[in-house]
Formats: structure tokens, sequence, C-alpha cells
């Protein structure tokens, strides 16, 4: 494996940390109105979440290492249990991670000094907390056990009080969500250099623009149902009771009007990320780059025609054909970005960085994914596996292969940037290996599970099927494991890596033609983007990093040997 | 942008032989792949699950090959294009290829429309209501299954009459009955929750909505029809489970398809031995009691050794005769157990704080229906459960008789209409609400 010359500066430790101007760190415990800041802020939370989340998914694994009922103390305790792990995963990690990365590199990329409304990107950040502390309370007063999909009439006549904080905690983390959203919006339509029109954006913030607009337009949707889930459940109301003369079908089609969009809005940055890295350190320009950026809207788009397939067992048989074909079509635009991305690392340069690893796994088993979403989409086959072990590996691989990977893959691209120290590279490949392998053992038995009949949901199940999950278990475990090995990573880089300097990955786009972190404003003057965000390979590309290692070698040591 | 075709990348004699490797690695791996979908899926035993077999084979064929080409670029692109050590340069300036951009993009869409097409005739060919359903001596019976937390019922409502005329209704509690060659039409309503009635080996599945009782429910359908499967003895068993969460029970709320080899067999072992307990039931309270009960959806909340129930939700029904005298001050055993079954809300037993569904003669359930005659045998069998007994079983027959008098103000006939009325009032009850919801 090529290893990366990474400049090292010849300063003492201590002489090095104050070259890197970094905030304190009790910066990121208070109200700040800094991108930066909240970017990390972001971050770190969601990352804890996904600690706390991923010791759930343990312990669902442990519970499932026997086909009878032995961990936990009942039926409904294990429904708890993945009905919090679900809804961490999604509202409190996923969704915010990429709120983490949006809000640290779009407005550097865009070269702003900020997002557009400031106060609004702090608001929404600290919305997050007690949204998680309210959610996670439920989880201690008979807590929701009808899964992150909350179906009535399990969720609302079925129910202990625990169910009314779950959706209190989902409404503020949709509103959140909603407003930063907004700002991205904003910020992208708004605060680009001039030179920089939206063909020459970077493909991350097409891909935050895409992702905000689904936010913007699909999350009233669940607000709408939440409330109408509250009022059911506090105010006597009876939306979703039939005896009352309400449609638990209601619920299903709203809650999916707004969670299938949902699910580009949790794997379109990564998609971002995706074009990033695999340019970034393949040094080739991104394959068709118009289609990539465009591709994102297309999944916008038809990503909100789609939603009743969720619904193909308990829909009207007649309306079940056209989702069927909406989802089919979806696989297009998916399969675009694919093909690009391979056209993007074929014939180039391809450098194995730890985010290049993970970049590379996304591609790998995202397409797994995308495969067994075609297969879903088949309404005959699905009938038979749907609700079953086949859909948890399916979007497992979209949301863990794919999501997962892209915010690592984001990590290790990134971090020099957030922090002016690099990651350690060894570790980072030993993380790669774990959580490839200990991921692909996982997820990919779960569909021979489902298939041969194994439901989803179930604390119990019938012994053939223990073989199988015991391999998924112990699988299970190794990826838990493996996420120590970044943890550690982060720490001890951030402490000890090398000094990164501006630009250690030698990329065009504008977060890298600053120091490393940025300072407050982020540039010192305004700067200028490359012509093309991807150019790798043209003297002019070359001239153009030279003179960035050069603007920046006073403050830190210049690469060299690069051409 | 400068789009020169000479910046094209050339491709290593390296780069060749892992692709012609990789081909022929991805033509034996589809081969092999056939031959492990009998390990991957259940068995084929009903029409349906041939054709959704096939699509499978279709969907694998076209994503093996999706698969392994895209993994046999990513491999040959990370063994032919990796960077060598001390190369710092660049990869070429190559900024895309509009017709190949336009053949990924038209190929797989005109793939997906393929499927899609194949899909749909396999779809209505499956769905299809067909004509003759549920054949059953040449008549067309319903076959009603009510889903309740948690456990599977299934109901009969048979082409024959009593000596009264009521329409006899078969109760075979999670078990469906039927054999090859039956187009099944099954008719699905739940009590409670959504649940999902998932067979697998019929590759059939259908959810279980919620509708408003006094409009007769929100039943929906399930149609398959059983095939011989080769190898199999019959009567043959195939799981039925629960996909749909519904709460703690979820995981032990199965059930089974029992498939006949013709319809001879399911007359001779199903059919006529349940027509004949039904017309002939035992005279003695107990032994009625004991086939009424399991006609209810008791099983799913309960716990009974006796009939191997065990369900949680609702406190166990073990040594219930030996607690029964006990509970309330002042009521009788005969009477608490008669009130806790018409009026269950008058006492709840410690720890549990979920209310029992209503049962009784007037309820609007009709799988809940209950005449005092019903309720008559169902509390002299629990009468029964318990080392010794709080109950006066040396008069049971007009101990528990007076119990319901007491409590409700009913009249039970102790000889159980022995011209068939007692009976026939819940078949009537059923029969009315199959009716309505039809």
């Amino acid at each position: 494996m090529a290893t990366i010359a990474v400049p090292l500066g010849a300063q003492g430790e201590q002489q090095e940390a104050d070259a890197l101007r970094r905030p304190a760190l009790s910066d990121y415990l208070r109200w700040s109105v800094d991108h930066k800041i909240i970017g990390v802020q972001y971050g770190v939370s969601a990352f804890l979440f996904f600690m706390i989340g991923g010791a759930m998914a343990m312990l669902i694994r442990l519970e499932l290492w026997t086909p009878a009922l032995d961990v936990m103390v009942s039926g409904a305790a294990y429904n708890s249990l993945f009905t919090i792990h679900g809804t961490i995963m999604i509202f409190l990690f996923i969704i915010p991670m990429w709120a983490a990365f949006g809000n640290f590199v779009v407005p550097l990329q865009l070269g702003a000094k900020d997002m557009a409304f400031p106060w609004l990107n702090a608001f929404a950040f600290w919305l997050i907390p007690p949204a998680a502390v309210i959610v996670l309370l439920g989880y201690f007063v008979s807590p929701a056990e009808a899964g992150w999909t909350s179906y009535p009439p399990l969720s609302t006549l079925f129910s202990g009080d625990g169910q009314t904080l779950w959706a209190l905690g989902a409404h503020l983390l949709g509103i959140s969500s909603i407003m930063g959203s907004i700002n991205f919006i904003v910020t992208i339509f708004n605060m680009r250099p001039p030179e920089m029109t939206l063909w020459r954006m970077p493909l991350l913030c097409w891909a935050v623009l895409a992702t905000s607009i689904i936010a913007v337009m699909a999350t009233p949707f669940l607000a709408g149902a939440l409330t109408l889930l509250l009022l059911d459940r506090v105010a006597g109301t009876t939306f979703f009771d039939a005896a009352g003369g309400g449609d638990v079908l209601l619920w299903q089609n709203i809650f999916w009007f707004y969670s299938h969009p949902a699910v580009y809005i949790m794997v379109l940055p990564g998609m971002g990320v995706l074009s990033e890295v695999l340019s970034v350190h393949s040094r080739k320009p991104v394959f068709g780059y118009r289609m990539v950026g465009l591709s994102s809207m297309g999944i916008a788009f038809v990503g909100f025609t789609v939603w009743a397939h969720h619904m193909f067992t308990s829909l009207q048989p007649e309306l079940r054909i056209p989702f069927m074909i909406t989802t089919m079509i979806i696989a297009v635009p998916t399969g675009i970005k694919m093909f690009s991305w391979l056209g993007t690392i074929w014939g180039g340069k391809i450098r194995f960085t730890s985010a290049m690893l993970f970049a590379l796994g996304f591609l790998s088993l995202f397409v797994i994914g995308g495969i067994s979403g075609v297969m879903l989409a088949a309404l005959p086959f699905d009938i038979h596996v749907h609700d079953t072990y086949f859909v948890v590996s399916h979007f497992h691989f979209v949301l863990f292969g794919g999501s997962v990977f892209a915010v690592y893959a984001a990590l290790y691209h990134w971090f020099p940037k957030v922090t002016g120290r690099m990651m350690n590279e060894r570790l980072g490949q030993i993380h790669f290996l774990f959580t490839y392998f200990g991921f692909l053992f996982t997820f990919f038995p779960m569909h021979v599970v489902g298939m041969l009949g194994m439901p989803r949901r179930v604390a119990v199940y019938v012994e053939a099927f223990q073989p199988w999950n015991q391999l998924i278990s112990f699988s299970a475990f190794v990826l838990g494991f493996s996420s120590f090995i970044v943890i550690y990573n982060v720490i001890k880089s951030y402490y000890h890596g090398p000094i990164a300097g501006a630009n250690p990955w030698r990329a065009l786009t504008l977060e890298w033609q600053t120091t490393s972190p940025p300072p407050a404003t982020n540039f010192a003057d305004d700067p200028i983007p490359f012509e093309d965000p991807y150019g790798y390979g043209t003297e002019a590309s070359g001239a153009y990093l030279d003179a960035v290692d050069e603007a920046f070698s006073g403050a830190q040591p210049a690469r060299s040997g690069s051409h | 942008m400068d789009n020169t075709r000479s910046n094209i990348p050339a491709i290593s004699p390296a780069a060749v032989v892992v692709t012609a490797v990789f081909l022929l690695v991805s033509v034996i791996g589809i081969n092999w792949f056939t031959t492990f979908v009998p390990v991957v899926l259940p068995e084929q035993a009903s029409a349906e699950s041939k054709s959704v077999d096939e699509l499978f084979y279709i969907l694998m064929i076209i994503g093996g090959v999706v698969f392994f080409m895209i993994q046999g670029m990513l491999l040959i692109s990370v063994i032919a294009f990796r960077a060598r050590p001390g190369d710092h340069s660049d990869g070429p300036t190559y900024h895309g290829n509009p017709l190949l951009e336009v053949i990924w993009t038209v190929i797989p869409a005109m793939v997906v429309v393929f499927l899609a097409v194949v899909s749909y005739n396999i779809w209505t060919q499956n769905s299809e209501p067909k004509a003759s359903v549920n054949m059953v001596e040449g008549q067309s019976i319903s076959i009603n299954v009510t889903g309740a937390r948690y456990a599977w019922t299934h109901q009969y409502v048979t082409e024959r009459f009593d000596e009264a005329g009521n329409q006899i209704v078969i109760n075979s509690g999670p078990d469906l009955h039927t054999f090859i060659g039956q187009n099944v039409d099954l008719t699905l309503q739940t009590q409670d929750v959504i649940h999902s009635y998932w067979a697998p080996a019929m590759r059939v599945k259908q959810d279980l909505l919620p509708g408003d009782p006094a409009q007769g429910g929100r039943p929906t359908q399930l149609r398959f029809t059983p095939v011989r499967v080769e190898g199999r003895a019959y009567p043959a068993e195939y799981p039925i489970v629960c996909a749909e969460l519904c709460g703690d029970g979820h995981g032990r709320m199965r059930g089974s398809v029992i498939v006949y080899e013709d319809e001879n067999q399911f007359l001779d072992l199903f059919y006529e031995p349940a027509i004949h307990a039904i017309l002939n039931p035992p005279a003695d309270p107990v032994l009625r009691g004991e086939m009424e009960i399991q006609n209810y959806i008791c099983n799913s909340c309960h716990i009974l050794d006796s009939l191997d129930w065990t369900a949680t939700t609702g406190p166990s029904l073990n040594g219930i005769a030996e607690r029964a005298g006990e509970r309330v001050p002042g009521q009788s055993a005969e009477e608490y157990i008669a009130t806790s079954i018409w009026n269950s809300g008058a006492f709840r037993v410690p720890g549990y704080d979920q209310q029992m569904a209503a049962f009784g003669p007037d309820v609007v359930e009709a799988a809940n229906v209950m005449t005092p005659e019903q309720l008559y045998s169902i509390v002299a069998y629990l009468c029964t459960q318990g080392e010794g007994s709080d109950c006066d079983m040396d008069n049971a027959s007009t101990a528990i008789p007076d119990a319901i008098q007491t409590v409700f103000g009913y009249e039970v006939d102790i000889t159980f209409g022995m011209d068939g009325d007692a009976g026939a009032e819940s078949a009537d009850a059923e029969a009315e609400a199959g009716e309505d919801s039809a």
C-alpha cells in the first residue's frame, strides 16, 4: 500500500500546537454561532449517540444469540430496545452527523465566512440535546415499543407514555432538521464567490443542496404525522383509531411520505462525500460531473414518489403497481452515480488513504444494498421478504455500508482540516479491515435468514436459524469492537497527530485553501476558486496547488516533491 | 473543460488478465448460486412460490451480473490504478464520456423496466381472484382468520347445518388446514393491532388492518394454492408467522399450514372429525368447556399448561380453581370465574394492567360472542384447573348456573339445548357478522 507523504514540522510539539490556533475544548461546550464550532458540536454529539445506539445493537445481537428470550426480561423490553436503537441511529446519529460535515465543510467550500444564518444554525443544533433527553427519558418511563416506525394502533392505544415522549422528541428533531436545511439552501444559493457558478460547485454542496430540499419538503409531513399521533395519544382524537372513524393507513402514508425521502436525507450527503474523496485520492476529475450533480436532484425528485413500497403488504392491491415502477426507476440515478464513481477512479492514481479505503468500501457495499433494493422493489418477491431480516439487511447495507462508511471516509478526509493534525493511517487501515469484514459478515447472512422465514423485530425464533444468528452476532461484536479503534485514533491524533498543513491531500476545493484549522473568518482574503473543483492533472491545477502551498508555508511547512 | 481523448487511460495487461479471471469467476459464481437457491429459500409449497422464485432467479442473475461487474471493476481499479510508491503525480484529466453516460443511464433503465414488466405479470397472475375458491365437497366455504395479540385463529364457515338449521363453524385455532390444489382465499381480520399473516413456504403475506367493528371491521384477502412438494410426507406442515410488530409476544405469534394430500385426506383427518365433534358435543360440562374455551382467543394472553398456552399478557390460569374462592370477598369461586370472563373489569389481578377483551352474549366482535351455556361449560372446565378446587364440583350443574343467574341474571340451559340451540346462537352471530363484512 502506498504511504502518504505527510509534511512533518521540525518544531517541537508545543510550537506546533501554538501554530494550530485551535479553539479551546471549552468553546465546544458553549453557545457559538461559528459554523466550524457548530459542525464539531454536531459531529461529536452524533458520534456519542452512534456509540449508545451501537451498544444497544450489541444487546440486540446478544439476545439473538439463542432462539429463546434470555437476555431481556420480556418481549416488550426487547421491542423497546430496537425501537430506541432505530430512533437514535436515524434521528440522533446519521441526520445530525451529516449536518456536522455540511456545517463545517459547505461554507468553506463556498469560500464563505459562515452560514447565511449563524444564529439559526446554533439554535438548530441546540434543539438536539433537549430532544435527545426527551427521547431517552421516554425509554425509562414505560418505553415506546412500536419500533421507530411507530405504527398505530400499537403506538396509540397499546403503548405507554414513553411513546408520547418519543413523538415529542422526534418533533423537536424535525424542527432542528428543517431549520438546518433552510440555512444550507440559502447559503448555497447566495454565498458562492462570483466565479463559482452552480456548475462549478463542489459535489458535496450539490448533495447537501438536494438533501436540504428534501428535508424542507418532507419533514413537515413528519411533523404533521407526529402531531396527529400526539393528539390521538393525549387529546382523545381518533385519527388512527378505526373505532372512531380513523384509519391506520393514514399514519403509514404520511410517515413514509417523510421517511422514504428521509432515507435519501441520510445517504445523499454521503454520496457527496464519495465524489470528493474518490476524486481527490485518485487524483482524477469526477467522471461526468454534471450527471453526478443532477442525479442527486433526480433521486430527490423521484424519492418523493416511492413511499408506498413500504406498504406493499397493507396497501390496496391495485395501488401497489405504480409504486413498484417508481421504486424501480430510482435505481437509475443511483446507478449513474455508481458508474460515474467507478469512471472516476478508473485510470487514476489511487492513494490508499483511510478516507479512500472507506470510500471504496462504500462502493463495494452500497452496490449490494442497491441490488437488494431493486429486488425489494419487485413486488411479488417483496411480498415474501417484506418485514423480514432481508429488509433489515438491505437498509443496513445502504445506511451502514453506505452512510456510515461515508461518515468514516469524511472523518479521515476532513479531520486534518478540522483539527490541523493528521490521523494515524495505519490505525485507519486496521479500523477499515475490522469494519468492512465485521459489517459484511454481520449483515450479508441476514438476507438468507430473512428469505428462509425469520421476520424482523422478534426476540425469539425457531432453532433452525440459530447457526445463522450466531454468525451474525459474532460478526456484530467484531464490528462493535472496530469503533474503539477509530475513537482511539481520533483522540490520539487530536493531540499528537502530525501537523497537517493547509492542504495535505492537495485538493482543489476551497476548504483546503486556508489554514488548518481555518481562522474564525475562514479566509484571510476572499479566496479565488480554481476554475474546476476537480481539474486534477493539468498544469494549471498543479500551479494553483503549488501557489496555495507556498502561500501557507509561512505558518506551516510546505510539502515537497509533489511533482 | 478539455476532453481530450488521448488522455483515456491505457489498460495494462495485468488488468486484462484480472478481468478475464473475474469474468470466469462470475459465470461460475452465478451458476453455483442457482444450485444454492434451495438453501436460501423455503420449500416451494404453493403455485405462487414457483413464480415468485422464478422472479428471484431472474433478479439474482441480473443482480449477479451487476454485482460481479462492479466489484470486478473495483478490484481491477485498486490493483491496476494504484499509485506506485514515490509517484506523486496526478491521473489523467478526463472529465467524462457522454456516450458512456448515455449507455449507463439507458441500459439500467431498460433493465428495470423489464423487471417491472416481469414482476407485474407474476403479480397479476398470483393475486387474481380465482373462480372457485375454498372448495370443499363441491361447495365454496369461507375461511376466516382472526389475529389477536398473540395468536392466530382460523374459522371454517362450512356449508353444513346442524339439526336446527344453523351453519356449522369449525374453529381450528392457530392452524390452517388445506389440501393440494385447493384455491385458498382467506379473509383476514384483526382484533387489536396490525398483524401480518405470512406463510414463508407459500411466499404470501398480507397485513391485517384494524377497522371499525361496528362496520364489520376491515377484512383483507390472502390467496394461494398449495402444490405437491416432492419427497414430503402428507399431511405436511408449514409455518405461519406474524411479520408485523404487534407487541410483547410478536415473536411467538405462530401457527401452521397443514396441507393434506387431497380432498379425501382433508375430509377424513380434519373436516369430518371436526364437524362430528361439533354435532356431538360432550354432555359433561367440563369436557364441553375444554372444547369451548379453545374456540376463543384466551390463549393469546393466558398461560394454561393443560392446553399448552404460553402467553403472559394476562394472569396465569394454572391452578385458578385453587384461588378463585379467595379473590373477592363475598364471591364464590364460580361467581368469581364467571364474572372475570363476562365482566373482566370488575376485578383486576394485581400486577396486570391490561383490560381483557369483552366476552358475552351481546358483544360486537363475532368471535367473542359467548352464550350463557358456553360460559357455564367454560366455568366448569376452569373449576377443574388446580390441585383442589374452591368450586362445588359435586353439584356443578346447579352451583354454576346459580352463580351465572346471581351475577348476570341469565337462565342457563344445562342440557346445552341438545336440540342444538346453544351452539347455534353463536354460529348465527358469526354468520351474520360474516355477511356484514362481505
